[in-house]
């Protein structure tokens, strides 16, 4: 029981890591219908930044985070502007083939700028843990899971009461409509962009904290699985992508706990493949067939 | 003109035989040392590799992010297969391992390709990514494979296939190369075949492919299968070059590296795919000292490539290897055949009609969208030969009948009797095979192949020859292929479109395509015929010459047809019959006269009936 329950408390800490990042996948999925290979390797750009920030520019660790944060919001801005913009009128497979090419290019650049070598990640929470009965919970844990849940919730309010909001869900429901309407749409995209790298970068601070170890494809692993926990809650849907994010993350440490910690991804891959074929629209999701 | 191209062809052929005796005899003297031989390998098999991804990719238009999955899977069963027999002779060892890796990875592919069956796009993407990672872990812990330190000691093909090392390299280079020859003149030719027109045509429409009479479901499935086999066999023919096999070789990043190869290249072009192979197998080591740059140049080419030339260096067009293959084709035919494959011209299938039974009747048919009832209770019945209307204001469910009448939807109620026999649950392919064909409201061909094509992959199911005939070209394929050449260009020359036949369908003026639409349909050799709005968006001369179009094909085509169309003056002047859709429901039947005069129809297109007895808008067209 004890196991099962620490086990549980792991999946709610990973899993709340996997919601944050997957918000960023299902928002930009949600508006421009594309799936951002390169959301993980923005959680790499923040963590070199707050290596760089304390190691090199010796700046404090709340500059570092912030400035973390900011340099990801700049690099999910230059990536839409840059890359996926030209090819927004373009056959969906261009679109995700150029996703790739950029995920592959930031973690090539990574690799030739910062070496492979994995750098220690240089901010750590040194809190007792708190005891509750034969169970620990560790500062760090309940850290991640108040401030994603924090996180997620001025989200859904800003999504859902804003007049920014009302328009990003204006253009992820008709692009052409929201123009017609007055809607700036590249300002909607942009900002959307903006907001899912935020998250990123939070997330980033996070996931490194919990595993403090940089390097070049840190990134592609947790973007995998938070793209496959927004799959899993229904892609384009913000409390989806939560659902999915704490139901992956707790599957995943359960099996680590019951199973055997290798066959964890296997596992990760075998619940994806499950969902699309039998719910290819997600757990919150409603498929929809093309016209005839 | 035509011996000019005659003697390119004789010259392709003998140049790829040319480039195989030098190649050979300059490794076997030791010319070409034992690295750069090893590189030419290389080439061979990232060729073997891309075209076989160009397979699905390409032709088919699945993006397959695991490609390598299928390759390592390939590379195990041959290493472990061949370790296993080491009392028999390298070379059978290695024809039994190759085959054995093909088939299992084939396997894997038929896997992976049923998920292709429900998803598309992003999402068959990310199951492919998904499965390849799969089979990547699973690698890693199993103990035949070695686990995560690898599969050592497999024989190398360049020092077990001959006795001295030189002249072991030289027959290694004449198993790839000949191995390469094959799988890509096969897909190519099969490429070439009916089934590769199914293929392009899922690519193009998979609405209207099915509807064409084309079984999509197994043409991806075989897409999918053959290409893991293909890939299979290079990755046994990689795991015996090289000796040894680590799970990590055969990671995303792999499979992205072949996805370049055949992006960069063209996506859907095969010769694309082995120049390309070709430069991005040599470069990196050319460039040795930029080697940590590779995967930086690959992931900018593949951004670059997208934004600026989306459709690769080749496109989809093939360099002059197709007439190579073609004209080797024939020139075995004219020396080595007694005489030439006579056209088999498709069979008509007749279709038993009873005086006075409807071809096509349905029974209290209806279905439900969620709580909206989007059509009930419909009965319609269809003589031979009639030409009947079906109207109703925008939104009464007339697309939908047409949806439920050939299948694209299964109704929640009723009965679909079709010359006697229910096609209640069948699919939109069998349901075309059965005797309906159909156009769409809004025009759906398979716009990047042409006119020819568009009418030949109609003819498809009243073909015979199978993937392996279409691929190795015997004289049922010769035959067949020329019998519905004569058929198809026979069909327009009864449209006055013969002229247009090589034209790329997406070409033609909006017009033509309607009229290519209904030619396609046609060719499914129909016994009913539905137009979806034919007359949409043309001019009133266009739409008398379409009303001639239209009688002519009742005649000579010998169809019932039940046409959806706004263009009153249209359906008043061909239709015998009329009914009338609203809110789902038949709310009149009967002939042009009756029905313009009828209360209900007029108050359904007006609104309130109208008392002052003015007549206007189209309540003046129904008169």
């Amino acid at each position: 029981m004890t196991l099962f329950i620490s086990q549980l408390i792991n999946g709610l800490h990973v899993g709340s890591i996997y919601a944050l990042i997957a918000l960023g996948y299902t928002m930009v999925y949600g508006i421009i219908r594309l799936i951002n290979f390169a959301h993980g390797d923005i959680l790499m750009i923040g963590a070199y930044t707050v290596v760089i920030a304390i190691g090199s520019l010796g700046f404090s660790p709340v500059v570092a985070i912030i400035s973390s944060i900011a340099v990801c919001v700049l690099f999910g801005v230059l990536i839409e502007k840059v890359a996926y913009k030209p090819l927004r009128n373009s056959p969906k497979i261009s679109s995700l083939i150029t996703a790739i090419g950029v995920s592959m290019l930031l973690q090539n650049l990574a690799l030739l700028i910062f070496t492979p070598t994995p750098k220690p990640y240089p901010i750590s929470l040194n809190v007792e843990p708190i005891a509750l009965g034969s169970v620990h919970i560790s500062f760090t844990t309940m850290l991640t899971f108040g401030v994603s849940l924090l996180v997620m919730m001025a989200l859904q309010a800003f999504v859902l009461t804003s007049k920014a909001g009302k328009s990003m869900r204006a253009v992820s429901e008709d692009m052409d409509a929201a123009v017609l309407m007055g809607i700036n749409v590249n300002n909607t995209i942009t900002l959307t962009f903006a907001i899912g790298c935020a998250l990123a970068g939070i997330g980033s601070v996070l996931y490194c904290i919990a595993y403090p170890s940089v390097s070049p494809t840190l990134g592609s692993l947790p973007g995998v699985k938070a793209f496959i926990a927004a799959v899993l809650g229904g892609i384009g849907l913000i409390p989806g992508a939560v659902l999915g994010g704490f139901l992956l993350g707790i599957a995943e440490s359960l099996t680590k706990g019951y199973i055997s910690s290798k066959m964890s991804d296997a596992v990760v891959y075998g619940i994806l493949i499950v969902i699309l074929l039998f719910k290819p629209a997600g757990l919150l999701g409603k498929s929809i067939r093309e016209k005839v | 003109m035509v011996k000019n191209k005659t003697h390119a062809y004789a010259l392709n052929t003998f140049s790829l035989l040319a480039i195989f005796i030098i190649i050979f005899s300059l490794i076997s003297n030791g010319s070409i040392n034992n690295y750069y031989s090893s590189i030419l390998i290389s080439i061979l098999i990232s060729i073997i590799m891309a075209v076989s991804l160009n397979l699905t990719t390409g032709m088919l238009g699945q993006l397959c992010l695991g490609h390598a999955g299928f390759m390592s899977v390939g590379a195990y069963t041959a290493g472990i297969i061949t370790k296993a027999l080491p009392d028999m002779p390298f070379g059978l060892s290695l024809a039994i391992a190759l085959v054995a890796g093909g088939l299992l990875a084939a396997v894997c592919g038929f896997l992976i390709g049923m998920p292709a069956l429900r998803l598309k796009g992003d999402y068959l993407a990310i199951i492919t990514l998904g499965f390849g990672e799969i089979i990547r872990v699973i690698i890693q812990n199993l103990s035949i494979t070695g686990g995560a330190a690898g599969l050592t000691g497999i024989s190398r093909m360049s020092r077990k296939l001959a006795a001295t090392p030189k002249e072991s390299s030289a027959v290694q280079f004449a198993v790839v190369f000949w191995i390469m020859v094959v799988v890509v003149t096969s897909i190519f030719t099969l490429g070439r075949s009916r089934h590769g027109r199914a293929i392009l045509s899922i690519r193009e429409n998979e609405v209207a492919a099915e509807a064409t009479g084309i079984p999509t479901t197994y043409y991806k499935l075989l897409a999918f299968t053959l290409a893991a086999f293909f890939a299979g066999i290079a990755g046994g023919l990689h795991a015996h070059q090289i000796g040894m096999l680590t799970p990590k070789y055969f990671d995303f990043n792999k499979s992205i590296e072949y996805l370049v190869i055949v992006v960069l290249g063209g996506m859907g072009s095969i010769t694309g795919s082995i120049i390309s192979a070709t430069v991005l197998v040599t470069l990196p080591e050319l460039l040795r000292e930029f080697a940590a740059w590779r995967m930086v140049i690959y992931s900018l080419t593949l951004v670059l490539m997208m934004i600026f030339r989306p459709t690769g260096l080749m496109g989809t067009s093939e360099f002059s290897l197709n007439l190579a293959i073609d004209n080797a084709t024939a020139y075995y035919r004219k020396h080595f055949k007694r005489k030439d494959a006579k056209p088999k011209l498709p069979f008509q299938p007749h279709y038993d009609v009873w005086e006075d039974q409807p071809v096509l009747n349905t029974v209290d048919l209806g279905i439900c969208f969620g709580g909206l009832v989007a059509a009930k209770d419909i009965n319609i019945s269809l003589k031979d030969n009639e030409i009947v209307g079906l109207i109703g204001p925008n939104g009464a469910g007339k697309t939908t009948i047409f949806n439920l009448l050939t299948g694209v939807y299964t109704p929640t109620k009723g009965d679909i009797i079709l010359l006697n026999n229910s096609i209640i649950n069948k699919p939109t392919h069998e349901i075309t095979n059965n005797g309906i064909a159909r156009t769409f409201q809004n025009i759906r061909l398979f716009k990047s192949m042409t006119v020819l094509e568009n009418i030949k992959v109609a003819f498809h199911t009243r073909m015979r020859y199978s993937p392996i005939e279409g691929m190795v070209r015997n004289s049922q394929f010769s035959g067949e292929e020329r019998g519905i050449d004569i058929r198809a260009r026979e069909l327009l020359r009864v449209f006055d479109m013969e002229d247009y036949a090589d034209d790329n369908a997406a070409s033609l003026p909006y017009g033509l395509q309607r009229k290519l639409e209904i030619c396609r349909a046609l060719a499914t050799n129909p016994k009913v015929l539905l137009l979806d709005e034919p007359a949409a968006g043309m001019n009133a001369t266009e739409t008398i010459e379409l009303m001639e179009t239209i009688k002519k094909i009742r005649t000579r085509f010998s169809v019932a047809i039940l046409l959806i169309e706004h263009d009153m003056k249209l359906v008043m002047g061909i239709c015998e019959r009329i009914y009338v859709l609203n809110y789902g429901n038949i709310i009149a039947e009967g002939t042009p006269a009756e029905i313009a005069v009828n209360k209900d129809v007029i108050t359904a297109y007006l609104g309130m009936a109208d008392n002052t007895g003015e007549v206007k808008g189209e309540e003046a067209c129904l008169k």
